[in-house]
């Protein structure tokens, strides 16, 4: 117990340090960028008139007016003290613009992910079984083509198939204008708006479970436990998942949470082409108007988002594949 | 695994078409027989403005929706009426009274006041800046306003005659409620909903998704036409025409590209064209040479062949008809910016800009090789293909051109700091075609600025501030037309066009208002109304 607290302190410790590296550039990265944030305000013409102490005056209210070193110096406080600023655009506390749009991302991106995965997984591993057959060659050739071919022109087809030519579905937004009545109605109209931006990021991302599961699949099935399970006469979904999928998931794994780490951050192109209002949707409005102090809170919370899911995965990487916690053990002399 | 992998299909395509076949809502609303009034519309619009303040970036035909202004429609017009004024009188060169209306009521049951004018062009005047401040403060230069006894007449003493403050000022300045605004320290801060005495009222606003208007039922000159308008925010312009031709929006704010006017003709949906009120102009960094020099900007426009430029962008009117636009009433008619290649040449050879290495390309006097840089926003395709055309056009003439297709923040921010030698951008009804702007524009740094001497132009502009009718103030307008399109800082490449798409049969009565399209508050009251304002009926495109 006393090993695993040391070792779990010594991860923290280190994840402090990505996230204090992380916060620096994160600071750094948007003020790097030319443009002018007073853009939010002014129109180009009123901005040229702008006289040099109304310049000032109007920075220092987005508290930008200081040397980068206070600018750096404040921000730090403010993350310490959980104030991330007010967003320049929207006038409004940086945490309260992104929990605004969080949960459209979360209900977008958690459901593609998952499904992105399960169907991933379950053909990558089939796929690996038959290697060589026919349905192998078809299913990598279908993935390889899903992974290819961008994930905004998938959305464009879908909407021009399904919502368009067949109208089953809406072609932009998260929900409908005029809220149903019920809260039943409500959800039925997010799932259906949801449908094919899920669809779009689903077929963009599991191209990438597929060809990991394969490729871990390929090593684990070549091992002699499964040739001595098939010998005993182990069925061959079992032999499948139970004994070759069981030993290669741990790559497909960490692939998994490393995706959820950024799940905070959206998906910028699929938003886009949907007009959905996500994360990735924010983001990219705050690059367009310069919004330095939102685009901290963005980077910020995807940082946090992604060192979250690497703690997690290291938590649950024994309760995986029980080998890393003697893996571990050793490496650290325990 | 067959039957795993053969239940989840089957699992998966049940759960899409039953969320699919059943709608979640039924997109429908009532379609009035009398498409001239609807109860309700949804119209399209592809950015984000805030919360109508007129303080952050917004615009003005939304604006417009929330807000009235003393007279009406706009500074693009030749004679706006009486609006919120009652009666607008000059009493002498610097001086005018006002006598506001009576009866009219904020959206929140205030009563609108002498007060609230007063009130207002104080604050653009004396407090933070706005779009609005110059109109107040220099160009014209309000002194004092007055209130009378009646307490409700205004007297606007101006420092300089101010002959067109009926005409232009009071017809740009949209008037805020005193009782609001007054105690505001900040007022970039202000978040809560506009409250105006316009016929729409904003009743919701959620950043990134939509705003809902809903009518003025009270208001002066009648109540709108459309009881609801709901504004969904579709900043992809694929999105936006997938939704108008579903269904999902009546009418789009973006303009139709002209390669899907041909299907959307062929469906249920009426096209109107409108002039823009807009220029697409090629600008020079005026503060550098060579084109702090009048006659090599003059030689510069004699190269550009804007007939040649509209033909292969296939969009607008060739701009040779020069600066301001052609359209507006303050225009002078015998403005010309032409194309000579010849004169051009001429011109470019006698100030000593030569090829003398045989490159094709011209050296200046010291014999250095000269290179502009043309910067242009990336996410305007006409623009940079426009871009590419004048750098061929420069290039008969014997200039090389860099074209650099630059992120539209930091094109703002290159042309903000003057960090090119030329652009390609577009200027709007403000600045294309508001006469006081053009004055304004040639002192702020626009077109030219008051830091740099210009002493022809300088001293039209004393003579223009001299003049204290309308007549001689247009005259001498056209003076200083005639002589920034003779050596201009900016060459008007093309007029844009723009055509709306709408659902006719959901609502047909849009107008157009010179420099607002037909997306405009005035497309949403009666007709008496829209024939009060010299709205007209916008062209359609036909089938």
């Amino acid at each position: 117990m006393k090993t695993n607290s040391i070792m779990f302190v010594k991860k923290l410790l280190q994840y402090a340090i990505v996230l204090f590296v992380a916060v620096t550039i994160n600071f750094i990265l948007p003020r790097l960028a030319p443009g002018d944030p007073l853009l939010s305000f002014y129109d180009e013409g009123t901005l040229r008139e702008l006289s040099d102490a109304e310049r000032q005056h109007v920075l220092a209210t987005m508290g930008l007016d200081g040397t980068l070193f206070h600018q750096y110096i404040d921000y730090l406080k403010g993350i310490a003290t959980f104030n991330l600023g007010e967003s320049i655009q929207y006038s409004r506390p940086v945490i309260d613009v992104i929990l605004d749009y969080l949960p459209w991302t979360i209900v977008l991106v958690l459901p593609a992910m998952l499904l992105s995965a399960v169907i991933g997984i379950l053909i990558g591993a089939y796929s690996a079984w038959n290697r060589g057959k026919k349905r192998d060659t078809a299913m990598l050739t279908t993935m390889l083509t899903f992974q290819a071919v961008p994930g905004f022109w998938i959305g464009m087809v879908l909407i021009a198939l399904f919502a368009v030519n067949l109208g089953w579905f809406p072609t932009f937004g998260a929900k409908a204008l005029v809220a149903p009545p019920s809260v039943f109605g409500q959800l039925k109209d997010i799932a259906w708006h949801l449908v094919l931006p899920i669809t779009t990021l689903c077929i963009a991302t599991v191209g990438s479970n597929y060809l990991l599961t394969r490729s871990s699949m390929l090593e684990s099935l070549g091992q002699d436990y499964i040739i001595l399970a098939e010998a005993k006469g182990v069925r061959k979904v079992r032999l499948i998942l139970n004994h070759g999928l069981r030993n290669a998931f741990l790559p497909v794994y960490t692939h998994i949470m490393m995706g959820l780490g950024t799940l905070i951050g959206g998906a910028v192109v699929i938003e886009s082409v949907f007009s959905y209002p996500g994360i990735g949707s924010l983001l990219y409005g705050a690059v367009n108007a310069r919004d330095f102090i939102l685009l901290q809170g963005i980077f910020l919370f995807i940082t946090m988002g992604i060192i979250i899911a690497n703690i997690m995965a290291d938590i649950t990487y024994p309760f995986i594949d029980p080998r890393t916690k003697k893996l571990v053990k050793k490496e650290e002399g325990f | 695994m067959k039957k795993i992998l053969r239940l989840l299909f089957v699992v998966t395509a049940y759960a899409t078409l039953l969320i699919g076949c059943g709608k979640a809502v039924d997109q429908t609303t009532d379609v009035s027989t009398n498409a001239s009034v609807a109860k309700e519309l949804t119209v399209g619009i592809p950015n984000d403005f805030g919360p109508i303040n007129l303080y952050t970036e917004s615009e003005d035909w939304i604006n417009e929706m929330v807000y009235d202004k003393l007279m009406a429609s706009s500074p693009y017009i030749e004679k706006p009426i009486p609006w919120l004024a009652e009666k607008v009188t000059k009493e002498n060169d610097t001086t005018w009274t006002v006598v506001v209306r009576d009866g009219i009521k904020w959206q929140d049951n205030q009563k609108f006041t002498a007060e609230d004018v007063k009130f207002t062009y104080e604050y653009y005047r004396d407090g933070a800046q706005n779009r609005y401040t110059h109109h107040v403060n220099e160009v014209p230069s309000i002194k004092a306003i007055d209130i009378a006894k009646d307490g409700k007449t205004l007297t606007f003493t101006c420092e300089y005659a101010c002959p067109q403050l009926d005409t232009i000022t009071f017809a740009d300045l949209p008037i805020l409620p005193e009782h609001i605004w007054k105690g505001v320290e900040n007022p970039r801060k202000v978040t809560e909903l506009a409250i105006g005495t316009g016929p729409y009222k904003l009743t919701e606003y959620k950043a990134g998704d939509h705003y809902t208007l809903q009518a003025n039922t009270d208001y002066f000159k009648g109540e709108p036409t459309v009881s609801k308008i709901n504004l969904p925010i579709i900043s992809d312009s694929t999105a936006m025409f997938n939704a108008l031709k579903t269904g999902e929006i009546d009418i789009s704010k973006r303009t139709v590209p002209t390669e899907l006017e041909s299907s959307l003709l062929s469906s249920d949906f009426k096209l109107a064209k409108v002039s823009a009120l807009s220029i697409v102009q090629l600008g020079m960094n005026f503060t550098k040479e060579p084109f702090a020099d009048e006659t090599f900007r003059a030689a510069l426009s004699n190269a550009i062949n804007q007939d040649a430029l509209v033909k292969t962008v296939g969009s607008g009117v060739s701009g040779v008809e020069g600066y301001p636009h052609k359209d507006s009433p303050w225009t002078n008619p015998t403005n010309k910016q032409p194309f000579d290649q010849n004169a051009a040449i001429t011109a470019f050879d006698k100030l000593g800009y030569k090829d003398l290495d045989g490159d094709s390309f011209r050296e200046n006097q010291a014999g250095k090789k000269v290179t502009f840089k043309l910067i242009v926003a990336s996410n305007e395709p006409i623009y940079v293909r426009v871009a590419e055309l004048i750098k061929k056009q420069l290039a008969d003439v014997g200039f090389d051109v860099h074209v650099k297709a630059e992120e539209p923040t930091t094109f703002a921010a290159d042309s903000n700091d003057k960090n090119y030698d030329l652009y390609v951008s577009l200027i709007g009804p403000h600045g294309a075609a508001d006469p006081d702007q053009f004055i304004m524009s040639n002192r702020s740094g626009y077109l030219w600025t008051k830091d740099l001497s210009y002493p022809a132009m300088d001293s039209l502009q004393k003579e223009w501030e001299a003049t204290s009718t309308a007549e001689a103030r247009k005259a001498v307008s056209f003076k200083l037309q005639t002589l920034y399109n003779a050596q201009p800082t900016a060459i008007s490449l093309y007029y844009p066009e723009a055509v709306y798409a709408y659902n006719a049969k959901k609502y047909d009565g849009y107008v157009e208002t010179l420099g607002f399209g037909i997306i405009n508050k005035y497309s949403f009251l009666s007709r008496a109304v829209q024939k009060e304002v010299s709205t007209t009926t916008p062209d359609l495109l036909s089938k």
